[in-house]
């Protein structure tokens, strides 16, 4: 019986994390990769897209959407597993960011900051963001759908004006303060124990800011999805999704509705204001402009990109959302060299490349207005635009709803109509 | 989970073991991030040229020494500076044109043979006026196999201040697209060298000004701002033109313009308080809607305020009578086509042929300035034998940068108050000057007169000792 595909013989056997023996291979060369993705080692440097990532720009994109995965995946809770959609998601996100900057930040004559170290500032910002989730909660749990995105999308002006009302945490509008960096100390002495924001040498390996923030973040990343997807499979887990589904029916069957909202509220929160502090320390410096509006559309889009509910679909999502952009521009500008030089393609590159004015094509490389040709710039904003408007029509589901349709048609094969 | 463990541990073994196996020929691969073995034809050259700088320092300028050591972001043939620049936010209108002019300048630049005999490369980067992906950006710029010797623009005060520290780091100079007035303390920002004068000396001159030679009888001020970094600088500005001259501060609305909000409170005030002169730091379209609802509530005060505040485009609107009659414009630099000066009339004639089809704008003079500056710093480093990165930012310490009358002339080595620009321009707006249509071929203005006949600087300026931001936090 064992290795039959969707055959479970328990509970237990069907809720594991990763059900397949092939699962359990395929995470464990996922996470080796990634283990050594940002050095330039013999043989996994030859992996294009692992090489290409490993490159110190690229490496800070990667950062960051290790911290977008986390703030995802605290949406995906709320949105996916509760089924309660959110537009104030920058705002816990800000919380999470101020709190950190209030607790770990320098205090100056005109800030507030009293300079701990990052194991009170970061559970802090998750502490307190969680808390004031709980606080929202009552309000937001009595309104359900578009009602309920109105209401979170209150808190993001909320969240701006506050920024206002206390530039003593905030910093000035527009210029922001410094954030406290990714660094471990006992207390308050000189030298970090653990130092992620500067270059410095680990073991046999000599190893760059961005590496080592890299390692910071994917051992987080790891603990809250794994925290995330091990939510689904208890009790709370089944609570939620049972409201998502039906709430009615869910209350009928003896489920307390406000208790799980008001849970599923803090931890997405909890989630977000981790990622919101992470986000501001790497940055060092943010407007208090940063938490806006666009942040909480942008979490959205990752979802329903990725797909709702699923761990993987707001990884994938998250992947999707923060890196395309830079590959669009990546693609264009190989597009650009070849239709430069007389490769046997060049004609084909350079019907779709303008290279100077004048030049037939779509998009130009060198052109920054907006207009004919479409300077690149503006470029990865159309094509992410219509990605939303093409998956919510066509697919739903997401990038996981393909994966499913992929799988699916490999299981089946040959016989997959 | 038995399995998953073992799973685990097998990797975790196979992990080590590749770690263990790679560490030689790790060391020689990733060392490219410290200066060392990888870059050794550069490198090598350097010991032997150290002392030809300080020789070279004293004939120099007009004549290139034969040898030029460098670093990153320089060639045999090329320079490569970089722009991290907000084309696709919210201030990509008017940063598309600074870099349109920019761009003709180096164009030109190399057309005359470049710099040292080294082609430049100008190469810009949208930042979205994002501070991650600023730093994304810079992280490429920065880069020592494949980024610049010189950013000669960063777009945004936060974005700027986020990479400041980098900066030092990198041993990376930059000019950065902002006017705050904290960017000369060197605590701040000491790698950023700022053009022009700040947002707070710019008030100061424009109210000791207007007061002076346009108010008549006793001058009553009102002072409206956004809140933060760009309107409390202008607005402190005002306030301390105020207290030095003696006038009455009517209405105070630093940092009550809010944008977005319903701004009928501040016009309220505003023509409650009697006030005849406003001064004003917010963006264009805020000042067309305080001036709008002032003037529908009867108001009929002069009006001026920060650079940014004014757009030449508002002589467009419905509100180009008004803007004629009672709003004198201030800024850093001259607007296209102002002033008789020979900088202006380079800048034009080059713009006509490089771009003529561009509309008009006042912002191709920041981005031409921008790489005047630039363009001179490159050109003393060289000069001194040395365009590594430390080699330019020493050549943009002892550089003084002639902008040819565009803007005030510019340097940044020695003491704070020794080099502080405190110069600013004003200029009386006439509408009928002014051809939304027109476009740079035909020359043209863009409906601002300068006043005065070149910068004004107010004697509270003059006297200002710089010790930090006019206006911090809190």
């Amino acid at each position: 019986m064992r290795g039959r595909p969707n055959l479970y013989t328990s509970y237990s056997s069907e809720s594991r994390l990763f059900p397949t023996r092939t699962q359990q291979v395929a995470i464990g060369i996922a996470f080796l990769l990634l283990l050594l993705m940002p050095f330039d080692l013999p043989v996994i440097d030859q992996i294009p897209l692992i090489r290409f990532l490993g490159d110190n720009s690229w490496l800070r994109i990667v950062n960051r959407m290790l911290i977008f995965c986390i703030a995802a995946l605290g949406l995906n809770i709320l949105s996916g597993l509760g089924g309660q959609v959110s537009l104030g998601h920058a705002f816990f996100m800000g919380v999470g960011a101020y709190t950190a900057v209030l607790v770990g930040g320098p205090g100056s004559a005109n800030l507030w900051g009293w300079g701990l170290p990052i194991w009170i500032w970061l559970p802090a910002s998750g502490v307190v963001a969680a808390v004031v989730g709980i606080l929202v909660a009552p309000a937001a749990v009595r309104v359900r759908g578009l009602y309920l995105a109105i209401t979170t999308l209150g808190l993001v002006f909320i969240g701006l004006h506050l920024s206002r009302v206390f530039p003593e945490i905030a910093g000035p509008g527009s210029l922001g303060r410094k954030w406290p960096k990714l660094e471990l100390r006992l207390w308050k002495e000189e030298n970090p124990i653990l130092d992620f924001s500067r270059d410095g040498h680990w073991f046999w390996f000599d190893i760059s800011d961005n590496q080592k923030t890299y390692y910071f973040l994917l051992a987080l990343l790891t603990v809250f999805a794994l925290w995330a997807a091990n939510l689904a499979r208890t009790r709370t887990g089944r609570a939620l999704a049972a409201i998502r589904d039906q709430d009615v029916a869910a209350e009928i069957m003896g489920v307390p509705e406000t208790k799980y909202k008001t849970i599923a509220f803090a931890i997405s929160s909890c989630y977000a204001g981790v990622a919101g502090a992470l986000l501001a320390s790497i940055s060092g410096q943010m407007p208090p402009e940063a938490w806006d509006l666009i942040l909480s559309v942008e979490f959205v889009a990752i979802l329903l990109i990725g797909g709702m509910g699923r761990v993987s679909g707001a990884l994938a999502g998250t992947f999707f959302v923060v890196l395309s952009p830079r590959f669009v521009e990546e693609i264009i500008e190989w597009m650009t060299k070849q239709a430069e030089g007389d490769g046997a393609f060049s004609g084909l590159w350079d019907s779709i490349i303008s290279l100077g004015s004048g030049d037939f094509g779509i998009v130009s490389i060198s052109e920054t207005a907006l207009g004919y040709p479409i300077p690149y710039s503006a470029l990865d904003e159309i094509i992410y635009g219509a990605l939303i408007v093409i998956f919510m029509l066509f697919e739903p589901l997401g990038l996981y709803g393909i994966w499913i349709n992929v799988r699916n048609y490999w299981k089946g094969w040959p016989f997959s109509y | 989970m038995k399995h998953l463990s073992k799973l685990l541990a097998i990797l975790l073994a196979f992990t080590v073991v590749a770690v263990a196996c790679s560490s030689d020929d790790d060391t020689s691969s990733s060392s490219t991030s410290a200066p060392a073995a990888t870059e050794a034809p550069a490198e090598t050259e350097a010991p032997a040229e150290t002392e030809a700088p300080a020789e070279t320092e004293a004939p120099a300028e007009t004549e290139a020494p034969a040898e030029i050591i460098y670093d990153h972001g320089v060639t045999e043939d090329t320079i490569k500076i970089g722009a991290i620049a907000d084309l696709s936010g919210p201030f990509a209108p008017l940063v598309v044109q600074i870099i349109a002019a920019q761009q003709a300048y180096w164009d030109r630049v190399n057309a005359n043979g470049g710099i040292a005999g080294r082609d430049v490369e100008f190469w810009v980067e949208d930042n979205a006026y994002d501070v991650p992906t600023h730093l994304e950006r810079y992280e490429e710029m920065s880069d020592e196999d494949n980024g610049v010797v010189f950013l000669s623009q960063s777009t945004g005060s936060p974005h700027t201040a986020a990479i400041a520290e980098a900066l030092v780091e990198d041993g990376l100079g930059a000019i950065p697209l902002s006017w705050y007035s904290g960017w000369p303390d060197p605590a701040f920002g000491q790698n950023v060298f700022e053009s022009y004068t700040n947002y707070c000396y710019e008030a100061i001159n424009a109210v000791d000004y207007l007061a002076t030679n346009v108010i008549e009888g006793e001058v009553k001020l009102a002072v409206l701002s956004y809140p933060g970094e760009y309107g409390q600088d202008g607005a402190a500005g005002a306030k301390i033109a105020a207290e030095a001259l003696g006038i009455e501060v009517v209405y105070d609305g630093e940092g009550a313009v809010v944008p977005g909000a319903d701004q009928t409170p501040v016009i309220t005030g505003l023509t409650e308080s009697g006030a005849n002169l406003v001064w004003v730091t917010t963006g264009p379209s805020l000042l067309a809607e305080l001036m709008g609802g002032a003037a529908a509530a009867g108001f009929t005060g002069t009006w001026s305020g920060n650079s940014p505040t004014y757009n030449y485009m508002l002589l467009a609107t419905a509100l180009a009578p008004m803007l004629d009659s009672s709003y004198y414009q201030s800024t850093y630099v001259l607007t296209w086509n102002a002033g008789d000066t020979p900088g202006m009339a380079d800048m034009v004639s080059a713009l006509q042929e490089a771009i003529p089809d561009d509309p008009v704008s006042d912002a191709y003079t920041i981005g031409w300035t921008e790489a005047m500056a630039a363009h001179q710093i490159l050109e003393a480093a060289a000069a001194a034998g040395d365009l590594t990165r430390a080699g330019v930012i020493a050549a943009a310490n002892a550089t003084t940068v002639d902008y040819m009358g565009l803007a005030p002339n510019q340097s940044y080595g020695g003491e704070v108050n020794d080099y502080i620009v405190r110069e600013s321009y004003m200029f009386d707006i006439q509408a009928d000057l002014f051809d939304a249509a027109a476009t740079i071929s035909g020359g043209g203005s863009t409906g601002s007169v300068l006043m005065n006949g070149g910068p004004i600087v107010s004697d509270i300026t003059a006297a200002h000792v710089y010790e930090g931001a006019c206006f911090t936090a809190g």
